[in-house]
């Protein structure tokens, strides 16, 4: 009734391996691409696009950077948000500095200078693990956004410490309203998505997979312990660094190194952790939850108190939601959202049998 | 030269802060191998309700025992709903639930006692040592010198009750093997609530340390942000050790400020614990005073 | 090619078993190794050899030093005495990376597999010597990436059939039995194409029926594949019926090496095992 796949096998190697085995889920993925495509910029109104929609793709493109690295790497890491800082700071200076530079190409060398940042900072990785390489990425964290704020040409020496981010304009257009800039973040989001996917099915994935799990049997196999976690680090702050450009471009505009602050990378954890750990949907249901979750305390807090609830008790509450579930799913299902979607899926599929 | 003192002097009571901080990471650490990022915000959670129930009228010494008896409640609660469920998993999962546990903490502080910043006056006057400033030119806080002698004074007790007691021993064991120790009779859940009570009395003395000079906020969270470099340079298991990473910490960040600082815009105490502690990652993973960790195959 | 699969118990004792690979010449020698661990002595002054497809026990008390043995063949330990040659070529400062890729692959006592992963991934994981893809090309996935895949699960394929685990190829890891997890580690190892496969205590905790089928499968492995083969094994029956040699460990030395009937006899071996009564 809802989701059969009744005769669907595969016949060929190439044929399992696809993303999207089912016709229904290919049919899925074409509806949805449909909608995001076409039909949101079409009907959403600017607030959501600009406040929900646009956010919500460049978190989510972070946090699957940072997913990378944490998920399936197993590098745990608190630095995300300093390598976002890295990437928007580049990127906003290539713009400035390099005349005529594209804005796709300004975006690209900023997800590679924050790659090869992360790459520096991701050394320590060879010698650490855990708590230990958690504070070495803090390090990383504290001195990227310190560099930043500290050296002025990194601002162009703009008095209030603030700087602008410039036009979007690719092949002479300018993307300046709020559904153009949509389909600038979806289009670098949806394809960045489906490169993760890809690695993360295959090979590379694999090696990541292998490194976390068991990295005494990883390097029996011939994997190199070094090239794994280095590429696992360089990977995930290019898409960080690429999520930290979209941010100011495309989303707040005006920023300032200390937007990139630990609070900033403890909800990219937040994000990762609930959404699902070694998932590739998982960042993005998890960037979903956490910018809805003040939206919905709102609306309760309306219904139910019939009037507007004091910021700092919502700000305070929304802290004790997320560690509360980020414990929760820690205990019962550290796949998190990403997995109870796909039980969820699987239990339409034989509904209205249990099993 | 006595500049040059000063921030020395000062940098090392700050760094004996840091050290007490770290003080409670250990503590747990050595009890049940679960390092505690929550830690910070039990020092920000205690000192906030300490100074909350004063205001509810209770006054010095009777809030002392019951943020105490709080602190006791918190531990139970982590130990029953955080660690027990997670109790065979990796590490880095229980890192992770006490960053969780972390944000829960501090979420139900600022919901029952509110965001304003308090005061926390302790007695002793945030001025320079009178008789030590007329004899050397060096100006110390009394307040900074009082808690050094406090922090000492905590770090140096604890240290001999862990190596020398009968209940150290126990706590030693516990950490090493649970299992192990609840077969040769140590009351496990005994220790636990002594380690949770101590652990909360040290971040309860840290937070008033800190709070009288700083004022009761948010930013102490950060403060102890600040203790996990001082862990990893003095290593986890080691109290004394946390006592000397605290004192290079500390001084290594005031004497960095004050000579380096000017150069770049300062804010190098923001950084350079962290950076110290990768230094020492990769030339020392354990720590000065760490054991070694061998992984057996 | 005909996949010879027997069992040795009933093979009459006298006339040689039929082997897919004659033995050939060393493929492995050991030369005066010591490991010392501070101031324990785990190896002291080892020699031994294995030669090319042959199927080569490590036996001896807890404790012997037999894991240690292996650990140093492959290179998690590096021996503070003695040399190692493998194939002709003298190995120092070998590491499990470069073992793996000179052909030499190993189980772990306690099971390393990768327990976030499948079945398949894990033995997966094993092709990846043999993956050149970059980065990128898997990303974009360009041609190469798409080949080398599709050829590493054929491969992977072949190896699930021989160790009867297609049923389960999709399961994680960590829900799948003891046995059938040893099974996998097995196929694991297989993945790499070794010249040389170490097994530690492949059989352990193991119920009899699951241990007639792993001694099958690594008769098979040595049959089929020619692959030399060092196990460590406590199971005296295992021992006798699959090995071709046997060498003795106590206390960090060798007390026996020869075939099994010798070796069983060997004084000094059931000295080790056995005690002597005074």
């Amino acid at each position: 009734m809802f989701y059969r796949e009744a005769g669907q096998y595969s016949t060929s190697y190439a044929q399992d391996r696809q993303l999207l085995t089912l016709r229904q889920d290919r049919l899925g993925m074409v509806v949805m691409l449909a909608v995001g495509f076409v039909g949101i910029p079409l009907v959403a109104s600017d607030y959501w696009l600009s406040a929900i929609l646009i956010p919500w793709l460049v978190l989510a493109l972070v946090a699957l950077g940072q997913n990378i690295l944490m998920g399936y790497a197993g590098q745990l890491s608190l630095g995300s948000a300093g390598f976002m800082a890295a990437g928007a700071f580049a990127c906003y200076n290539l713009i400035l500095r390099v005349p005529g530079i594209p804005f796709l190409v300004a975006v690209l060398l900023s997800g590679l200078i924050a790659a090869v940042i992360g790459i520096l900072f991701g050394l320590p990785s060879l010698r650490i693990r855990g708590l230990y390489l958690a504070v070495a990425t803090l390090a990383s964290q504290f001195f990227i956004v310190w560099a930043l704020d500290k050296f002025g040409w990194f601002k162009n020496y703009d008095t209030s410490g603030i700087i602008t981010a410039q036009d979007i304009v690719i092949f002479g257009h300018t993307f300046a309203s709020p559904a153009e800039k949509y389909l600038v973040v979806l289009v670098i989001v949806a394809s960045l998505t489906l490169l993760a996917a890809n690695m993360a099915r295959g090979s590379i994935g694999r090696g990541w997979m292998a490194v976390r799990d068991m990295d005494v049997a990883a390097e029996a196999m011939g994997l190199s312990l070094l090239r794994t976690k280095l590429q696992a680090f360089a990977i995930s702050s290019f898409y960080c660094g690429v999520g930290g450009a979209l941010f100011i471009f495309a989303y707040l505009q005006t920023a300032e190194p200390a937007a990139f602050s630990i609070e900033l990378s403890f909800r990219i954890l937040f994000m990762v952790i609930i959404g699902g750990l070694g998932t590739i949907m998982g960042p993005f249901l998890g960037a979903g939850f956490i910018l809805l979750l003040p939206i919905f305390l709102n609306i309760f807090f309306h219904a139910v108190f019939g009037r507007a609830v004091d910021a700092t008790i919502t700000s305070a509450l929304e802290q004790v939601i997320f560690g509360v579930l980020i414990i929760m799913f820690l205990i019962y299902e550290p796949l998190g959202l990403a997995r109870l979607w796909q039980i969820t899926k699987e239990r339409l599929r034989l509904w209205p049998f249990k099993y | 030269m006595s500049f040059f003192f000063e921030v020395l002097v000062g940098g090392l009571l700050s760094g004996i802060m840091y050290s007490l901080v770290a003080l409670g990471f250990v503590l747990i650490y050595k009890a049940s191998s679960v390092f505690n990022f929550a830690q910070g915000a039990m020092v920000f959670f205690a000192v906030l309700s300490f100074v909350g129930f004063m205001e509810l009228g209770l006054n010095f010494w009777a809030a002392l025992p019951v943020t105490v008896a709080l602190m006791v409640g918190v531990g139970v609660l982590t130990e029953r709903f955080v660690l027990r469920p997670l109790v065979n998993q990796s590490e880095d999962t229980l890192l992770m639930a006490t960053i969780g546990l972390a944000f829960v903490i501090e979420g139900v502080a600022q919901l029952a006692w509110g965001v304003e910043v308090r005061r926390l006056d302790l007695g002793i006057p945030d001025e320079p040592m009178g008789w030590l400033a007329d004899k050397t030119d060096i100006l110390v806080s009394q307040l900074d010198i009082a808690a050094g002698l406090v922090a000492g004074i905590m770090v140096a007790v604890l240290a001999l009750v862990f190596s020398k007691t009968k209940v150290g021993r126990g706590l030693r064991a516990v950490a090493d093997d649970n299992a192990a120790a609840l077969s040769i009779g140590i009351p496990l859940k005994q220790i636990w609530v002594l380690v949770w009570a101590t652990a909360g009395v040290v971040a309860l003395v840290a937070g008033m340390l800190w709070g009288a000079r700083s004022g009761v906020q948010f930013a102490l969270v950060g403060v102890a942000l600040k203790a996990l470099p001082v862990l990893i340079i003095g290593g986890f298991t080691s109290v004394p050790g946390v006592i000397v990473a605290g004192l290079i910490v500390g001084a290594a960040e005031k004497l960095a400020e004050v000579y380096v600082g000017p150069f770049v815009g300062g804010g190098i105490e923001g950084w350079l614990p962290y950076m110290l502690a990768v230094l020492f990652l990769l030339v020392r993973p354990e720590g000065l005073f760490g054991e070694k960790i061998i992984r057996r195959v | 090619m005909d996949m010879a699969i027997h069992s040795r118990e009933q093979a009459p004792k006298a006339a040689p078993p039929q082997r897919g690979y004659a033995i050939g010449g060393p493929i492995l020698e050991l030369d005066s190794v010591s490991l010392r661990f501070g101031g324990v002595k785990a190896l002291t002054d080892i020699s031994f050899d294995v030669l090319e497809h042959e199927v080569r026990a490590i036996i001896g008390p807890n404790g012997a030093g037999k894991s240690s043995m292996l650990n140093v063949i492959n290179g998690v330990y590096r021996p503070q005495e003695g040399s190692i040659t493998f194939r002709g070529q003298k190995l120092a400062d070998m590491t499990p990376n470069r073992a793996a890729r000179l052909g030499i692959s190993r189980t772990f006592q306690n099971i390393a597999l990768f327990k976030g992963m499948t079945v398949l991934d894990n033995i997966m994981a094993g092709c990846s010597l043999r993956e050149k893809a970059t980065f990128l090309e898997v990303a974009l996935q360009l041609p190469r990436a798409r080949r080398e895949e599709n050829a590493n699960r054929e491969k992977v394929e072949e190896i699930i059939e021989f160790l009867q685990i297609e049923h389960i190829r999709k399961t994680p890891v960590k829900r799948l039995p003891y046995g059938l997890q040893k099974r996998v580690e097995l196929g694991r190892a297989l993945a790499t194409e070794p010249k040389i496969l170490l097994l530690d205590e492949p059989m352990a905790g193991m119920n009899i029926e699951e241990k007639q089928d792993m001694c099958r499968f690594i008769l098979d492995v040595n049959d089929h594949y020619g692959t030399t083969v060092v196990l460590i094994e406590h199971d005296m029956g295992v021992v006798m019926d699959l090995s071709d040699r046997v060498v003795v460990l106590d206390y960090g030395r060798k007390i026996g090496d020869g075939t099994p009937d010798e070796v069983r006899s060997n004084p000094a071996v059931i000295k080790a095992y056995l005690g002597v009564a005074d």
